[in-house]
């Protein structure tokens, strides 16, 4: 049981018509293990689910699932559920025929699929929801309806296509949890996909970081975070993101290198070695954002502590911490 | 906020007008004096009509040339619109998917549409020409002798019927347009779950057009019982044996061959029953089977 859900990708390439959208990934998932894949949109994350799950075929490349191949396997025969993005619930039946609909494809007895969805939706804490129609519920109810549609496929692995994106912040913030929680009682393999940092960062025991189809770095969320395998990787992970000096500039360095320093890292220092002129303060309440400019154009961005005091047009000086200091190829990219 | 909210119910009715006055110079009032007329003797020809009470309802129960009529049309009706929506909602579903070549068999779905009723009609009487026409061919082909289709009752019903099916443009067009309106996701997540092209057929396309098929239904009934006209006056005449003597072409018979305008009018007045039962009997179905939500 607990090697079920073995999940590997064989450099999987996929393209739709002239649009390439996964390059050669490999990826391997284990048993049990909360996957999140990250990236900006077109970066071939959604279609990393859909191979998975047997709506598209892969141009080249395996998907490899519990040590079968399963690129002749159809959608229903691969043991995957999968939540979409806006759920695709079928609005023309209630939340009950919506949860009692892949158990009627399947012949299930009607009695025991009656008392699997109770329990699915008991479960979710949508009981009470069974009789009204999709379209008379929350954005976090049908979240909930589909989580408790994929939880009756009973399947061995878990795809979440943006399961968040259309829920509003607070909400979210507490769905998050409730995930985290599903999947530590579940235990099941769960691939989940997002373009959110704070979801990225803390709803997977791993992050897969996609650009372009190519898998740019894996691993451990804050590991990702602090030692980003390239520029693109530091840039999109964090918020605001990491300052990149080409050139290494006014945080000294080689003309081959390409400087990173997060804005955490960088603070406000009177005899600190650089000069710079505030543009704007964004006081966000608990922290504020300095953006700053330095007299050869450099930008930096600052992350102080609430009321730090200063003002657009001061000139200030700034001190980056030496050991955050991340230094990259200037031409790969790539991390030195 | 205020003056907004008293001033729409006007603007609305100004904007109504037009399409009001319309109704009611146009339809509403010419079905009163319909009625009207009905109880007359009016000729349309001569004198002003005179009130002649009940006479015209006393002819008409004893009219066993309506029998035949009410009859006509009624079993067109049940041959012809499930037909129609049959071919229109098929090939709607067919061609609704993207595909090489498919607009052309698009086109050539609406094309009879397209062509006048009288054109398709003579074209017809060519198709079912029982010595050369390509129909009885095509039977020849599996071994079948041919059918002298307008000579004989059954087969002219079916032939009208037959005609009728090509002209199926809007159905299919509207059809066409609802299907690619339904989510793809919805088939995703269906495949997911094991169901199949019949399955997400029965399970979420035809739920999920429920409403229009049901629109498509009641228009179709009350355009079946009315437009028969043109084919059955240009292949058969009404004829054999009153097979195809539809309610309007033995209106029209009665109208301006038999110069009874009046009796035409309580004719008229019967094919509104008629429609009105059939569309109610249609729509207490679909109460009962609970096709909508």
């Amino acid at each position: 049981m607990a090697e079920q859900g073995v999940i590997r990708l064989e450099s999987l390439t996929k393209s739709y018509g002239k649009v390439v959208a996964l390059d050669g990934v490999d990826l391997a998932v284990r048993a049990g293990e909360m996957v999140t894949l990250v990236g900006p949109s077109g970066s071939g994350k959604s279609t990393i689910l859909r191979l998975i799950a047997g709506l598209d075929r892969p141009d080249r490349g395996r998907v490899v699932v519990d040590g079968q191949d399963v690129a002749r396997v159809p959608p229903h025969r691969r043991a995957v559920a999968m939540v979409f993005q806006d759920y695709a619930l079928y609005p023309h039946l209630t939340v009950r025929g919506n949860l009692l609909f892949g158990l009627r494809v399947r012949r299930v007895r009607r009695a025991e699929a009656e008392d699997r969805a109770r329990a699915a939706a008991d479960r979710l804490g949508i009981a009470d929801l069974l009789d009204r129609y999709p379209d008379e519920t929350s954005g976090g109810q049908r979240q909930r309806i589909a989580l408790a549609r994929a939880l009756l496929r009973e399947p061995t692995v878990y795809l979440l296509d943006e399961p968040l994106a259309s829920l509003d912040a607070p909400l979210r913030f507490a769905t998050r949890a409730d995930l985290l929680t599903l999947h530590r009682e579940l235990g099941t393999t769960t691939i989940h996909v997002t373009h959110d940092q704070a979801e990225a960062m803390t709803l997977g025991d791993r992050v897969v970081v996609l650009d372009h189809g190519r898998v740019r770095q894996i691993g451990p969320p804050q590991q990702v975070y602090d030692e980003p395998a390239d520029t693109f990787v530091a840039g999109f992970l964090g918020s605001p993101p990491m300052n990149l000096v080409p050139g290494g500039g006014v945080l000294g360095g080689g003309t081959d290198l390409t400087l990173g320093v997060r804005p955490e890292d960088l603070r406000l220092d009177p005899d600190g070695p650089v000069a710079t002129t505030v543009e704007a303060v964004e006081a966000l309440g608990s922290e504020a954002i300095l953006l700053t400019r330095c007299d050869d154009g450099t930008r930096l961005t600052v992350r102080t502590g609430p009321r730090p005091g200063v003002w657009p047009g001061d000139q200030v000086r700034l001190r980056a911490d030496p050991g955050r200091i991340h230094r990259f190829d200037a031409d790969t990219g790539r991390r030195r | 906020m205020s003056t907004g909210r008293t001033s729409r119910p006007l603007t609305a009715w100004a904007f109504l007008a037009p399409y009001a006055v319309a109704v009611a110079l146009l339809i509403a009032l010419p079905a009163l004096l319909n009625l009207g007329y009905a109880f007359t003797d009016h000729t349309g020809l001569t004198r002003d009509p005179r009130f002649t009470g009940l006479a015209n309802v006393r002819r008409l129960l004893a009219d066993d040339f309506l029998v035949d009529s009410v009859r006509a049309s009624a079993i067109h009706v049940a041959l012809a619109v499930p037909l129609r929506l049959l071919a229109a909602i098929g090939l709607g579903l067919l061609l609704a998917a993207p595909r090489p070549g498919g607009r052309w068999f698009r086109v050539a779905v609406y094309l009879p549409t397209v062509v006048p009723d009288v054109a398709l009609a003579v074209l017809f009487l060519w198709v079912l020409n029982p010595l050369y026409g390509p129909l009885n061919q095509l039977l020849g082909l599996v071994g079948h002798p041919g059918m002298n289709w307008l000579a004989e009752p059954g087969s002219a019903r079916v032939a009208v019927a037959l005609m009728l099916a090509f002209p199926i443009g809007e159905g299919f067009i509207v059809v066409l347009a609802a299907r690619r309106m339904l989510d793809g996701r919805l088939y995703e997540a269906a495949a997911l779950e094991g169901c199949g092209p019949i399955g997400q057929l029965r399970r979420l396309t035809l739920p999920l057009l429920a409403p229009v098929l049901v629109l498509l239904a009641v228009r179709d009934t009350i355009l079946t019982l009315q437009v028969n006209f043109v084919p059955a006056y240009v292949l058969t005449d009404g004829r054999p044996a009153n097979a195809t003597l539809y309610l309007p072409v033995y209106i029209f018979d009665q109208v301006f061959e038999f110069s009874g305008f009046a009796y035409g009018a309580m004719i008229t007045s019967v094919l509104m029953v008629v429609t009105g039962v059939i569309i109610t009997a249609l729509l207490l179905m679909v109460r009962r089977w609970r096709v909508l939500r």
